[in-house]
């Protein structure tokens, strides 16, 4: 593999002072002055050549500082560079004088490049045409618009022809049909076998654009590599899904989910098996001090299976029915979780990007919808009811111990003319712990969806659509919980519905925590999910 | 120990096309272009013509040259020295958008300051030349004396140019600190007074390095000096540029790193 640009090592420091005196006073005194800040700290990268690389990161993170040090804008403070070949550093304004006209700044830009003006003159028939400026190219730069201005800039440079095209951010500007015929171009740059370094922080720009991609996080490389994997790590982190450290985990790991081979089965759920692999940074498989972790995007409840060595890598299997309760509709996430002994186990996201999915399909009755997917190179499970659970909570009150909700429940269209046309149950789930308790619901009669209109514009019956539960408040521990509701039909089809409590009626819960021998509990709408917090009284008040 | 201005020479082509740019960027927008350049000195010359010749009544012929016509070479010669001073000290401060931006040579950016100050005086020149020639009858063999000593004042300016650009670069103050000190030189000068009146003093104002180049001028049109004719003034002028050729040098190597971070 030929190299275009390949960086060693490199750092690039810069002095901050806070006394505008400071570097005076540093030379008179010999004492130091200033904050170190590192722009760039120890990167070793290489570009090879005919590819377009992605270099990635936030505002400030030192990637501009990266590519100018490659330009030779700026100098380094360590490390080595070497470049084969012309390159062209284009950003939205760089060298484009706005007292002059288009036409002459096409002259200044392409003699501060090294050409001549019979170079130029060759070109810029060319260069006129690619921005579309048509009669304004004779304009004064300052009346042009800024989408007018990177036109300019971009047109001049991918005419004269670089051997390395640096392109900052330029793109952000142009309208849409401009940006794809820079993206034209930029593809006949790479088919001519000259490399492209783009720079953003706009990860699916990268994604689509470039084959490889490199982040770059306060200075240090974080990784470089295949841009789907990278930009996919990338949005994670930017979406504060993971910390950074928790980056760094799933790189010093290679992994892959290979294969996912999943069923759905009549009233059992579903059954998912996956292979793959998963390596440390010495080559060596290791499957067996990792745990399969999947999570509940929402709470974070995770469910953990270990993985079993098989053939060249792991495998795991899981069915629904061993965790029973965590499978409920919600969005999860397929983690690994290693722990070495020391320290905090490090988890991520197994990635998926290229895994074969095998799917058997038995949809007739079963639980849930099951669904899954590979969203941004990761596996992901999307369960949702069979139907639609209508249900609100009518009132809450407290009376000695205990705590009573009343509300309605039903599924339009199917009626609930007795008692035993359906049961429910009432869960709370502790957010902290997710230890949950179960409390039954009893169901009672009541006219008020049947004589809704709204509710119940065909004027069927659904007379027994009263919920009352009452939990016992000894039974809970300090902390937040959520509640669940199951609906679980008795004659056909006979769905298991499972829904968040919605509680929007806010005047008719009480509004102050209730004070119970030394604690206190809240019910808290404020989401119109219901939820409940117990606290210790005494802690309270003296945090007040 | 030369390595910029070598860089400058083999630069030489992009040094001629950017100052050419630098031209029509001073003047874009204006309806008569480069006549300002022309309008602003000549304005200047009479003005001081009228201030010490009719107000100051100091305007006697200096040894048999007319007044107007002297202080009007020596203004010529300033004007040269005057911008050619004023726009390198800046030139890296006042490029810096076109240096964060693209990879050149910048160490090339003094010399096309002085290129472009010398293609405005070069305009000058020529019209107070064809005044001069027509009204004086001044055109003599010393006249050629005058490439001399143009390629002299460009050399002692790209010395000046190479030290001062990279510390201007660097602090701010600096270049503060020489605006005061072209305002000292402009009256140091003798360009509207002679250093012959003097005495003791005439060593020591001869000490600047502006006053050679404004004093060859006049010897070239009105009193048929050579350079030849004052040996050690001309070795004392050389070696002084020498040393600002190697202290630029030196100083641009040295400060680079620097000012590109700062700027």
């Amino acid at each position: 593999m030929e190299i275009a640009v390949s960086v060693k090592n490199l750092t690039k420091k810069y002095s901050l002072y806070q006394d505008p005196w400071g570097p005076i006073k540093e030379v008179v005194t010999r004492k130091k002055f200033h904050k170190d800040f590192y722009a760039l700290r120890n990167v070793s990268l290489d570009f090879p050549k005919g590819e377009s690389i992605g270099v990635l990161g936030k505002n400030g993170s030192g990637k501009s500082t990266l590519l100018k040090v490659i330009a030779g804008i700026t100098q380094p403070t360590n490390g080595t560079l070497d470049v084969k070949g012309s390159i062209v550093f284009l950003d939205v304004s760089s060298g484009i004088d706005s007292e002059l006209s288009g036409y002459e700044n096409i002259f200044m830009k392409g003699t501060l490049l090294g050409f001549t003006k019979g170079e130029i003159l060759e070109k810029v028939e060319d260069i006129i045409e690619f921005s579309e400026l048509g009669e304004f190219i004779s304009q004064p730069v300052k009346n042009y618009s800024a989408g007018m201005k990177s036109k300019l800039g971009f047109a001049i440079s991918v005419n004269v022809d670089p051997d390395i095209l640096i392109v900052d951010e330029a793109l952000a500007v142009g309208d849409s049909v401009f940006r794809k015929k820079c993206m034209k171009k930029m593809d006949e740059f790479k088919k001519q076998g000259k490399t492209i370094i783009f720079v953003s922080h706009d990860h699916n720009a990268v994604e689509s654009f470039c084959s490889k991609a490199a982040w770059i996080h306060q200075g240090e490389l974080i990784t470089y590599g295949d841009s789907k994997f990278v930009s996919s790590l990338y949005e994670e982190f930017m979406n504060g899904k993971k910390t950074i450290d928790s980056v760094r985990a799933s790189i010093d790991y290679e992994h892959s989910i290979e294969q996912i081979s999943y069923g759905t089965f009549k009233d059992e759920g579903f059954t998912i098996r996956l292979k793959g692999y998963i390596h440390d940074t010495h080559q060596q498989d290791i499957s067996e001090k990792t745990f399969l972790v999947i999570r509940d995007v929402r709470t974070g409840e995770t469910a953990t299976k270990p993985l079993s060595k098989s053939g060249k890598g792991f495998s795991v299997q899981l069915n629904a029915k061993e965790h029973s309760m965590f499978f409920k509709p919600g969005k999860y996430s397929f983690n690994a979780r290693i722990s070495d002994g020391s320290g905090e186990p490090a988890e991520f996201s197994l990635w998926a990007g290229k895994a074969e999915i095998r799917q058997h399909l038995e949809n007739r009755n079963n639980r849930f919808n099951y669904q899954f997917s590979i969203q941004k190179n990761i596996l992901e499970l999307s369960i949702g009811n069979l139907d639609k659970l209508e249900q609100q909570v009518n009132k809450i009150w407290f009376d000695d111990k205990y705590a009573y909700i009343e509300g309605v429940a039903f599924v339009r269209g199917y009626e609930t003319r007795t008692a035993e046309a359906a049961s429910m149950m009432y869960y709370m789930t502790n957010l902290a712990s997710y230890e949950r308790l179960a409390f039954p619901a009893v169901i009672s009669e009541t006219e008020e969806i049947t004589e809704n209109p709204v509710y119940n514009p065909q004027g069927k019956v659904y007379n027994f659509s009263r919920f009352s539960v009452a939990i016992d408040l000894s039974r809970l521990e300090n902390g937040l919980y959520e509640s669940h509701l199951t609906y679980q039909m008795h004659h056909a089809p006979g769905y298991e519905l499972v829904n968040l409590v919605w509680a929007s009626k806010q005047p008719e819960y009480p509004s102050s925590p209730y004070i119970l021998a030394n604690q206190t509990i809240e019910a808290i709408t404020a989401t119109k999910y219901l939820r409940w917090e117990k606290k210790d009284h005494q802690l309270q008040e003296a945090i007040q | 120990m030369f390595t910029i201005y070598m860089e400058m020479w083999n630069r030489r082509k992009m040094i001629h096309s950017l100052s050419l740019q630098e031209m029509k960027r001073e003047y874009a927008g204006t309806l008569f272009g480069f006549v300002w350049g022309l309008v602003n000195p000549l304005m200047r010359i009479a003005v001081f013509w009228f201030v010490f010749s009719i107000g100051a009544r100091a305007g006697g012929p200096v040894n048999g040259a007319p007044y107007f016509a002297w202080l009007a070479i020596g203004m010529v010669a300033w004007f040269l020295l005057n911008d050619g001073f004023r726009l390198t000290q800046k030139s890296f401060r006042s490029k810096r958008s076109i240096i964060k931006n693209t990879p050149f040579p910048i160490a090339i950016l003094p010399a096309v300051q002085i290129l472009y100050s010398y293609y405005i005086h070069l305009i000058l020149l020529a019209v107070i030349f064809t005044g001069m020639a027509f009204t004086l009858q001044t055109v003599s063999i010393y006249n050629l004396q005058l490439i001399y000593y143009d390629f002299a004042a460009l050399m002692l300016l790209l010395g000046i140019g190479s030290v001062t650009a990279p510390l201007v670069a660097v602090s701010k103050d600096f270049g503060r600190f020489l605006d005061t000190v072209l305002v000292f030189l402009f009256w140091m000068t003798p360009i509207f007074w002679s250093a012959d009146n003097l005495g003791v003093l005439e060593r020591i104002v001869k000490l600047n390095p502006f006053h050679y180049i404004v004093q060859g001028y006049r010897d070239s049109f009105f009193y048929g000096i050579g350079f030849w004719d004052q040996p050690v003034y001309t070795l004392y002028f050389w070696g002084l540029v020498l040393t600002f050729f190697l202290l630029g040098n030196y100083l641009h190597k040295r400060l680079k790193p620097i000012f590109l971070d700062t700027l």
